[in-house]
């Protein structure tokens, strides 16, 4: 494979997995941001140990999964049932601490970042495999019990509740797991990158991954799995004078997404008229 | 003594902006029910606007406030029926959704402001507006409050009382009000919903042009991510003091600039930004609802 | 007779071997005639630093401009491409890719995070490429790949503070502003072995939080140490407002404060206006340097730029675009794709260890990829303009 693609490809699926690191809390509509500062520990936990320790990366990626789930976890025991927006600052809160705690600290680089992460052998294979099993498991999960549960209460808290749903366990559950996948990012962007710097981790991410969700659909987890190899591919392949206002493009699909498909790109309704021309499901 | 002091005051004037920020950004909850995020991103915006207005007219003071205030409203006015859109379906997720919307414009406009004007270089702004040649307001060794610092907790204090005053004590405050929370039910009762919102718009422009002026003065100069670096503090004060609530935005935002000033003068400088944060994360984690409690 | 006949066919055998080493030659440079020299530039041409990545291009693209209007590399025209990065490590990293597979050389990438992200990828691929713009401390960890435009950052900016603490021979007691990016606390440090060889001491570090917005604060903390100078290691903005909070508070004697050269950019002056003249900044440059080639660089920088003087980061890759073009003509390096990795290894080689390299300013010497003999400059700032105090030569001991 040429070098350019892999690389492409290996972007991309750190930016899926973000970007469902993201969806899945927003299931139950909340902006579950600290998946940043999860990648961050968790990527600056992997490349210490491969460096220092001689951790194999396999090793690195269970860990990093484990502290982003751990970290999740004992958060969501504050914010499992919060309202958006107190998640959301929670989330900017985890970034700014994770950013000055990394500067800070000399044993892992500090300001001056982190060198030297060996390269893995078959490492894109290996990230492709875990989107795989990512994707298997958001798919489940969207067509479990807890699934509806989650859309219920994304529509309607009150309903949800009177129906026998414990949002908070349910918001717990989904900011863990969002964890978990963020860590994983991180470890996967560490060996990826084969360096790592403070500023990596910050807020051009939430931009990013969020314009991938909206874009492509937060109704379903394939509008994701769409949007964020496009997106990030937009700028590589747009002529310079295009591409250098991204972020302003970015801000304007943005808009006009919320505007004119409030639900994003691959909606409920989408994926159903797909599975009926495809004869997957019988029209009800 | 006079050092606590001198930081104490410190506090009051970095302080003064936060309150100027999420009175506007409450403001805007209130009037509209919009979570504006990038509510300090669109001041900034008016901040460039007015120093564009003050290089073109040979730093022409009138002018340059106009444009900073005119901008704002006009922005405002603009961007409007964007989140009214969005706000046709009520409920917890559009709010939101208004959220997203404002956090997409806040990247249109960081991003033009760092692309299109002065080379993405910070702008200064000249001495005749912020007075910087007439010397401090206040001035005693270490202890020292410049002008626009005291214009700016003035002027925030008046419009927190103003404002508090106009939204739940007159006519027009209550159809402001009334059209955010219900404007089918506003409607009903005769409320000309037009009128009033585009009132309601211009009203939180004005505010947000005022806040730029201000700003302007106070700290002499601005960035392109200015806006950025004060969005996630003013929702965080916000989210604090009880969203909409105006009086404990004001105590929340004067409180935050003075810990951070005790926290840099007395302790640390590259972690004051993470402990205020870890401060004010105890805090929403231990009420979420806010301090003072909402005021939606 | 035995002798002569050994003689004759050691003889014969050099001659053979000369005469087949020119025909293969002959060969090769019939099968590839280059018709341009590209140098790939990953810059930030967009994004939060585009001023500054147009800036870097600009000196780049004077070079190649200058080797054309003069004939070219060995006559091959040359070129400088653009490659924009916007400052993001994810898109360093597919553009260094690309040009991991078919470039000679390049140049770049800018700054920090996608040198971090990118130079692993030309390490990997063997593309030597032109940090130009980093320190010391970054760019080794690319070495031979990379080259550092300088010495290591603890040898090289101690003389020229101590120069600073010899002029005000009365300065005792110094507070430094330092802000925590990238390699700026290691220049700190530096900085305080400069000031304690001038007997100085240091009574205080100020952390500058990276996104603060009002200064008072750390300037009170400052003061209440009663310093008689000032350093700083902070963004140029940042560097400009603690100035101005600095004289609202009292400060008057500007020439005791020092600003180090990572704040040599346009907001310090736009930020701090006349209120920073006399106000002491060091840097590699010298703008006041009276030479045809500096001051037609400058005249051609300030009509593309609205009459702005030079950056001072500019000349580096000015300097880098005549460097591989030396490397290039005294190597014999054809621009073959059949000969890539040689070739690259022949520029990589050639300027780690370049001799007497005539730069924009000065003249210098590389070792192993780093600067044996470049000089400091100590300025006074008047008007927005750099006026040359001392110049000083470190050492790499």
């Amino acid at each position: 494979m040429s070098l350019p693609l892999y690389y492409y490809l290996a972007i991309a699926s750190i930016y899926i997995l973000m970007t469902w690191a993201l969806y899945l809390p927003y299931r139950v509509a909340h902006l579950h941001f600290m998946v940043v500062a999860n990648m961050a520990i968790s990527g600056y936990f992997g490349g210490y140990a491969a460096t220092q320790w001689g951790w194999p990366f396999g090793a690195a990626l269970l860990a990093g999964m484990l502290i982003g789930a751990l970290l999740s976890w004992l958060v969501s025991f504050g914010i499992g049932d919060a309202p958006t927006f107190a998640v959301v600052i929670v989330g900017f809160t985890f970034i700014y601490i994770t950013k000055t705690a990394i500067e800070n600290w000399d044993l892992i680089g500090g300001t001056m970042g982190m060198f030297g992460i060996p390269m893995v052998k078959n490492l894109l294979l290996y990230a492709y495999l875990f989107v795989l099993v990512t994707g298997i498991f958001i798919y489940r999960f969207d067509h479990s019990r807890l699934g509806r549960a989650a859309s219920a209460k994304f529509v309607d808290k009150d309903l949800a509740t009177s129906f026998g749903v414990n949002t908070k366990h349910l918001g717990m559950f989904l900011q863990t797991w969002a964890g978990a996948i963020g860590g994983a990012c991180g470890v996967f962007y560490a060996f990826f990158m084969n360096s790592l710097f403070p500023d990596f981790f910050t807020f051009h991410i939430i931009g990013t991954t969020m314009t991938m969700l909206f874009l492509g659909g937060y109704t379903t987890m394939w509008g994701p799995l769409l949007a964020a190899p496009i997106l990030w591919g937009l700028p590589l392949i747009l002529p310079t004078s295009i591409a250098s206002w991204r972020q302003i493009i970015y801000g304007v699909i943005l808009i006009v997404i919320l505007l004119l498909r409030p639900e994003g790109a691959v909606t409920r309704q989408f994926i159903r008229k797909i599975q009926v021309k495809l004869k997957l499901v019988k029209l009800a | 003594m006079e050092i606590f002091i001198a930081q104490v005051i410190n506090g009051l004037s970095l302080g003064s902006i936060y309150v100027l920020l999420v009175t506007g950004f409450n403001l805007l909850l209130l009037v509209a029910m919009i979570i504006h995020f990038s509510f300090p991103v669109v001041v900034v915006f008016s901040m460039y606007m007015a120093w564009i207005v003050l290089g073109l007219t040979g730093n022409n003071i009138f002018l340059g406030v106009a444009a900073g205030i005119s901008s704002a409203i006009l922005f405002n006015i603009i961007t409007a029926p964007m989140f009214q859109h969005i706000m046709k379906k009520r409920g917890e997720v559009d709010i939101n959704s208004t959220m997203v919307l404002s956090m997409g414009l806040g990247m249109i406009i960081t991003d033009f402001l760092s692309h299109s004007i002065n080379s993405g270089f910070p702008i200064a702004f000249p001495d005749n507006l912020t007075g910087r040649a007439a010397g401090p307001f206040i001035q005693f060794g270490l202890i020292s409050m410049s002008r626009g610092a005291f214009l700016a907790l003035t002027v925030g204090i008046v419009f927190v009382t103003g404002l508090f005053w106009l939204l739940y004590k007159t006519k027009q405050g209550r159809a402001f009000r009334a059209i955010a929370e219900d404007p089918n039910g506003a409607k009903l009762v005769g409320l000309p919903i037009l009128k009033t919102g585009l009132q309601s718009y211009a009203l939180t422009g004005f505010l947000g042009g005022s806040t730029a002026i201000l700003m302007a003065i106070l700290l002499g100069s601005a960035s392109p991510g200015l806006g950025d670096q004060l969005g996630h503090k003013v929702l965080a004060v916000s989210i604090i003091a009880g969203l909409g609530n105006l009086k404990g935005g004001l105590i929340v935002g004067l409180s935050l600039g003075i810990l951070e000033a005790l926290v840099q003068g007395y302790w640390t400088g590259t972690w004051s930004n993470a402990i205020a944060f870890v401060i004010m994360l105890i805090a929403i984690l231990v009420k979420p609802k806010g301090i003072f409690g909402m005021k939606l | 007779m035995k002798k002569i006949l050994v003689i004759s066919i050691v003889l014969l055998l050099a001659a053979g071997s000369l005469w087949a080493a020119g025909k293969k030659e002959e060969v090769v440079a019939e099968e590839f005639v280059a018709t341009e020299f590209e140098i790939p530039f990953l810059n930030c041409l967009t994004g939060p630093i585009a001023s500054i990545g147009e800036y870097l291009q600009w000196g780049a693209e004077r070079a190649a401009w200058e080797i054309n209007q003069a004939g070219g590399i060995n006559g091959v025209p040359v070129k400088v491409t653009g490659i924009d990065t916007a400052m993001s490590p994810e898109i360093g990293t597919v553009e260094m890719a690309k040009l991991s597979e078919t470039a000679l050389v390049a140049m770049g990438p800018v700054p920090e995070p996608v040198i971090m992200a990118a130079m692993p990828i030309a390490v990997r691929s063997g593309l030597y490429s032109f940090t130009a713009t980093t320190s010391y401390e970054y760019a080794m960890q690319f070495f031979p790949w990379s080259i550092s435009w300088f010495s290591p950052t603890d040898k090289k900016l101690p003389p020229v503070v101590t120069a600073w603490a010899k002029k005000n021979s009365g300065m005792k007691n110094v507070v430094q502003f330092v802000e925590n990016y990238g390699a700026w606390p290691g220049m700190a440090k530096a900085h305080v072995i400069g000031l304690e060889a001038a007997g100085v001491n240091v009574l205080k570090e100020i952390e500058v939080p990276t996104d603060a917005v009002a200064f008072g604060p750390l300037v009170v903390k400052a003061l209440a140490e009663n310093p008689d100078g000032i350093i700083f290691a902070a963004n140029a903005e940042k560097v400009a407002k603690i100035i101005l909070e600095l004289q609202s508070r009292g400060w008057s004697d500007n020439s005791k404060i020092l600003v180090f050269s990572s704040a040599d950019d346009g907001a310090l002056y736009t930020t701090g206006g006349s209120n920073i003249n006399g106000v002491m900044i060091y840097n590699y440059v010298d703008p006041g340097l009276d030479t045809p080639r500096w001051q037609a660089f400058r005249e051609a920088f300030k009509a593309d730029h609205d009459g702005m003087e030079p950056f001072s980061l500019s000349p580096n890759y000015y300097d880098a675009v005549y460097m591989i073009k030396r490397a290039i003509e005294e190597t014999g390096v054809t621009g073959d794709p059949a000969k890539l990795k040689e070739e690259r290894i022949l520029i990589r080689d050639f300027c780690n260890n370049v001799e007497n390299f005539k730069g924009l300013f000065f003249d210098w010497s590389n070792e192993n990829g780093v600067p044996k003999d470049k000089p400091l400059f100590l300025f006074e700032i008047q008007d927005g303009q750099k006026v040359l105090v001392e110049k000083v030569v470190p050492t790499n001991k």
